[in-house]
């Protein structure tokens, strides 16, 4: 089943925009975690943290889901399929691993988070999570640059199961 | 009918990126591991102390 062009179009937009905004957000979101791993300011780190819950919350987890959902429906709805390419399946596992240690992580960011608002800022607590959070931020953005390179190269690579449904 | 031609295998970016994802998850699986895991008390402290043990310090 393939969509018609203007429908294809559309969701190629909302697919773009999607994974493109949640690299900004990642980005953005690694930015506040250097800030409050490194800063000496008290407000400061609690600024950078609450910042970081709101902004995992409410832009990262919606893009993630956004770019996966849309992604799904730009390969069904397209020559291209889900399961036919490797370029495809690596996009979609890189994809679907990214959003699950996002969601295993947000009790962290949300722990550090409700620890930045206590009115006594513990430093070697939050300097813990800072690092996790550093760390995973990166990674996080590393892995998800792999799919915007993918897209645009498409590597060549059938699975056998994209050959099969080729010359069936 | 003709046969369908033979497949030509798995492409080698495959292969290569396949074994590098397989090494660097065993690494993050030994640094958790030689880190002790995560130690995250969703109630208390993110390093299992409390405000008012930190406070005392």
């Amino acid at each position: 089943m393939t969509m018609a062009p203007g429908l294809r179009k559309f969701a190629l937009v909302a697919h773009v925009i999607s994974s493109v905004g949640l690299l900004g957000a990642i980005a953005g979101f690694l930015a506040l975690a250097v800030a409050g791993l490194t800063s000496h300011n008290d407000q400061m780190v609690r600024a950078a943290y609450l910042a970081m819950d709101l902004i995992a919350r409410f832009v990262i987890v919606t893009l993630a889901f956004a770019s996966l959902l849309t992604g799904l429906i730009q390969s069904v709805g397209t020559r291209w399929g889900l399961f036919r390419h490797y370029w495809v399946l690596a996009k979609l596992s890189l994809t679907v691993i990214a959003t699950i240690v996002l969601l295993v992580k947000m009790e962290l960011i949300g722990s550090a988070a409700r620890f930045s608002a206590e009115a006594t800022l513990c430093r070697a607590d939050l300097r813990a999570a800072g690092i996790q959070l550093v760390i995973h931020a990166s990674g996080g953005l590393l892995v998800l640059l792999v799919p915007v390179v993918l897209s645009i190269y498409k590597p060549p690579g059938m699975t056998r199961y994209g050959w099969r449904k080729q010359h069936a | 009918m003709a046969d369908p031609p033979p497949y030509p295998g798995t492409p080698r970016w495959v292969k290569v990126s396949g074994v590098a994802a397989g090494i660097l998850a065993l690494l993050v699986v030994i640094l958790i591991h030689a880190g002790g895991g995560h130690n995250l008390q969703s109630g208390g402290g993110i390093g299992g102390h409390t405000t008012s043990e930190s406070g005392h310090r």
